[in-house]
């Protein structure tokens, strides 16, 4: 018996927990947190069993390495859907990253939904649906299996994120992440069109993988079906131009949003990638587009993030920004390999996707506890907290430090290793090496923003006396879950190497290209004796520095930016993220309001016109000729006679009777 | 012998008087004495094609002619009773129930 056969119970237990509590916990669960307990039970249950796959998959205990289960959903003549279990080592890896932070968060959601009354239950139902139907997506089987998923994940969001649906800003947020993602989602339906078409109705990835070349259609279809793939990880990962709906999805409770960067929804984008990475890299200028776009928004992001008051919006900017370098390296490592080159990229991708999810649970969790505190998530109202929130601070720096890539820290490796990659590639297209510098400048940025953020929560003098005196540190229920993130936040990169993360996540079904094994201690010595890894620290280091001097020791005023109104515009940009939310509302006020009021009055004048007409008209006639029955029998004779003399005459002239 | 062309003609002239009467007289009596007229030029041209073909057809014809006229008086002038009943008038521009 292998633990992976029984892996279809993980979304189960959660999902059972979703039934339960949401249809029936106001009789079974109103004394016992609305059904939190219940969640967390459901939620650890399929924890366990995750990791026990896991372990199983990436020990290599089960014996052919990809566990495959399936059975027949429903049949059309031609075409037969499957449903079932795929594990290779990315689903062994989603697994733990899911169902480990996911639990950590239900935990902590004790503490932090403590005081949200009957409402609870809706929100322990719903997240429990929310870990459930990620851990279906992370398992299926197939596109079409994982597509339902995917949406229902969207779904989850929705309803998450609008959880204080009575605020119109939350109503509002819940929204705009539901429709954006829907771009996205179109989308990726268009690409499972594209393939099902190709793959002549097999949308198993089983098939897929091992029959990329049975594709019909040629190699420019195949192209726009992955890049339509693409484009749903682009909405559902907030990735250049569908990034907006994140940071105003912090309207949702912040363990939302842990549960949302860490775990969840954005990974989702990341994994599908990493899933459809057989058959993306036979596609060179999708990957290329991948690293580009994930290239691009790591930068573009950051820079919102550098001056933003609101503690949970830079930790979302951060968010887009490190899942930017996840796509840049998954991007960059499949166009390397679309070349036959041997290398690190998707390694380094998943490699940052298992630290990102650790230290991103810790930061939001951390400022959730700070928020928990003061009550506010305003950085400006904060300052000098650390004296108060001694745990909070000090797993939250570790977090900050591991996101800044100080050495040693897990960010730092997986940082590091992204851009070793993307420096690599740039033999073989310079574009790469223009990446590598945005990647490197994102790194810079990000060290200093997350400073930024730290410095003017915790340290300095309190800037609101009210909130500060108030402040206290958050139960244990909640300090928890964060000491264990903040233990893997410091540790998870060097366990990971010293575990062979390197050797066991590499991309299967990619073709004839080896690759070879790395002892976990040679990782370590090429890591420091190149001098790309000192540039990065650099970069890490230059940045906390920055942060250091303008908003701990205050040696340099940041003021001086927003001295002159040309400067103080530059600052308003940043804040109004660009102007895309206005253009956004723009375009939907201006351009999709105004076609569908031309659609309208097409639909009302002259569709309904013409419908409307005929009637009309046919009403005129009929009252036209109404006036003809008078109701004498008389009248109605004369006409008999006239008609019938009429004809008579006619037959007379012309008929030859007579 | 008397020429067919003045018997066809009387029966024209008979009808053409009937059909008028029909269509102006506003006493449904009158009109009902109109519809004989009619039916009177009817029988004329049924007796005459007898007589002149040597068939007797014709004369069923018309002995069933009046029979069925005798019928249909007894019908309208029972309808013209009870209109008068009801409404108290046999004037034919009065009754227009069916009128729009």
């Amino acid at each position: 018996m292998y633990w992976s056969e029984l892996a279809w119970l993980i979304p189960i237990f959660p999902l059972v927990s979703f039934v339960l509590v949401g249809f029936l916990g106001n009789k079974l669960f109103k004394k016992i947190e609305n059904g939190g307990y219940f969640a967390i039970l459901m939620a650890a249950i399929s924890c366990f069993i995750s990791l026990m796959v896991a372990y199983e998959i990436l020990s290599g205990g089960y014996p052919e390495g990809v566990f495959k289960q399936s059975m027949t959903w429903m049949t059309v003549p031609g075409f037969t859907f499957n449903m079932g279990i795929y594990i290779d080592t990315l689903t062994a890896l989603m697994l733990i990253v899911v169902s480990f932070v996911a639990t950590l968060v239900v935990i902590y959601s004790i503490g932090y939904m403590h005081e949200e009354g009957v409402k609870k239950r809706r929100y322990y139902a719903v997240i429990s649906l929310f870990i459930g139907v990620m851990l279906g997506l992370v398992l299926a089987s197939n596109y079409l299996q994982m597509f339902i998923f995917w949406e229902l994940v969207g779904l989850c969001s929705y309803l998450l994120i609008g959880f204080w649906n009575t605020k119109p800003s939350a109503a509002s947020a819940a929204k705009k992440a539901f429709l954006v993602t829907r771009i996205g989602d179109i989308m990726f339906m268009l690409g499972l069109f594209i393939f099902f078409v190709g793959f002549q109705g097999n949308l198993d990835f089983d098939y897929i993988f091992n029959n990329v070349s049975a594709f019909s259609g040629g190699n420019d279809l195949l192209t726009l079906g992955t890049f339509f793939i693409f484009g749903g990880a682009i909405g559902k990962s907030a990735q250049f131009p569908l990034h907006d709906w994140l940071p105003d999805a912090m309207e949702g409770p912040t363990t939302v949003s842990a549960l949302i960067h860490a775990a969840t929804m954005v990974k989702a984008g990341v994994y599908l990638v990493a899933r459809s990475y057989p058959v993306m890299v036979h596609t060179p200028d999708t990957m290329l587009i991948v690293a580009i776009i994930g290239g691009f928004t790591a930068l573009f992001t950051a820079t919102m993030a550098l001056n933003n008051p609101n503690i949970k919006r830079v930790l979302a900017y951060s968010t887009i920004s490190q899942l930017g370098y996840m796509f840049l390296a998954l991007g960059t490592g499949g166009y390397l390999l679309s070349l036959d080159v041997s290398n690190a990229g998707y390694t380094a991708g998943m490699f940052h996707l298992m630290n990102h999810a650790f230290f991103k649970a810790l930061l939001f969790l951390s400022a959730g506890a700070v928020i928990h505190a003061v009550h506010t998530e305003d950085m400006r109202l904060m300052g000098g907290l650390g004296k108060k929130l001694k745990i909070t601070s000090t797993v939250m720096l570790f977090g900050c430090l591991s996101i800044a890539g100080f050495p040693f820290l897990s960010g730092f490796f997986s940082k590091d290793d992204i851009l070793a990659v993307v420096y690599e590639a740039g033999e073989h297209n310079p574009l790469f090496y223009l990446l590598y510098i945005m990647a490197l400048v994102t790194a810079f940025l990000t060290a200093f923003y997350m400073f930024r953020l730290w410095f003017m929560t915790f340290r300095g003098e309190p800037r609101d006396h009210h909130a500060y005196d108030h402040a206290h540190e958050a139960p244990k229920v909640m300090t928890g879950p964060l000491v264990i993130l903040g233990f893997l936040a410091l540790f998870s990169g060097l366990i990971a190497i010293f575990m062979g993360f390197m050797n066991i996540m590499v991309p299967t079904l990619v073709g004839p290209i080896e690759f070879e094994y790395v002892a976990p201690v040679d990782t370590l010595i090429e890591t420091f004796t190149h001098w790309l890894t000192y540039l990065s620290i650099a970069a890490g280091l230059g940045g906390i520095f920055v942060a250091y001097m303008y908003y701990d020791r205050k040696a340099w005023n940041p003021d001086v930016y927003v001295a002159t109104p040309a400067r103080r515009k530059i600052y308003d940009i940043l804040l109004a993220r660009y102007g895309f939310t206005a253009a956004y509302d723009w375009i939907g006020l201006k351009v999709v309001y105004g076609v569908a009021k031309v659609v309208d009055w097409i639909d009302r004048k002259i569709v309904d016109g013409i419908v409307n007409g005929f009637a009309k008209v046919t009403v005129k006639l009929g009252n036209f000729l109404r006036k003809g029955q008078t109701g004498f029998v008389q009248s109605y004779a004369a006409l008999v006679i006239a008609g019938v003399s009429i004809i008579v005459i006619l037959l007379f002239l012309f008929g030859g009777v007579i | 012998m008397i020429a067919i062309e003045y018997f066809i003609g009387l029966s024209a002239i008979l009808f053409v008087i009937g059909a008028v009467g029909v269509l102006t007289k506003k006493n449904a009596i009158v009109v009902l004495m109109c519809i004989e007229m009619m039916l009177n030029a009817a029988n004329i041209n049924f007796v005459t094609f007898s007589a002149f073909s040597g068939n007797l057809n014709g004369m069923v014809f018309a002995l069933v002619s009046i029979a069925i006229a005798a019928a249909e008086v007894a019908v309208g002038l029972a309808i013209v009773l009870n209109l008068y009943k009801t409404r108290d008038t046999i004037g034919l521009d009065e009754i227009n129930l069916l009128r729009w």
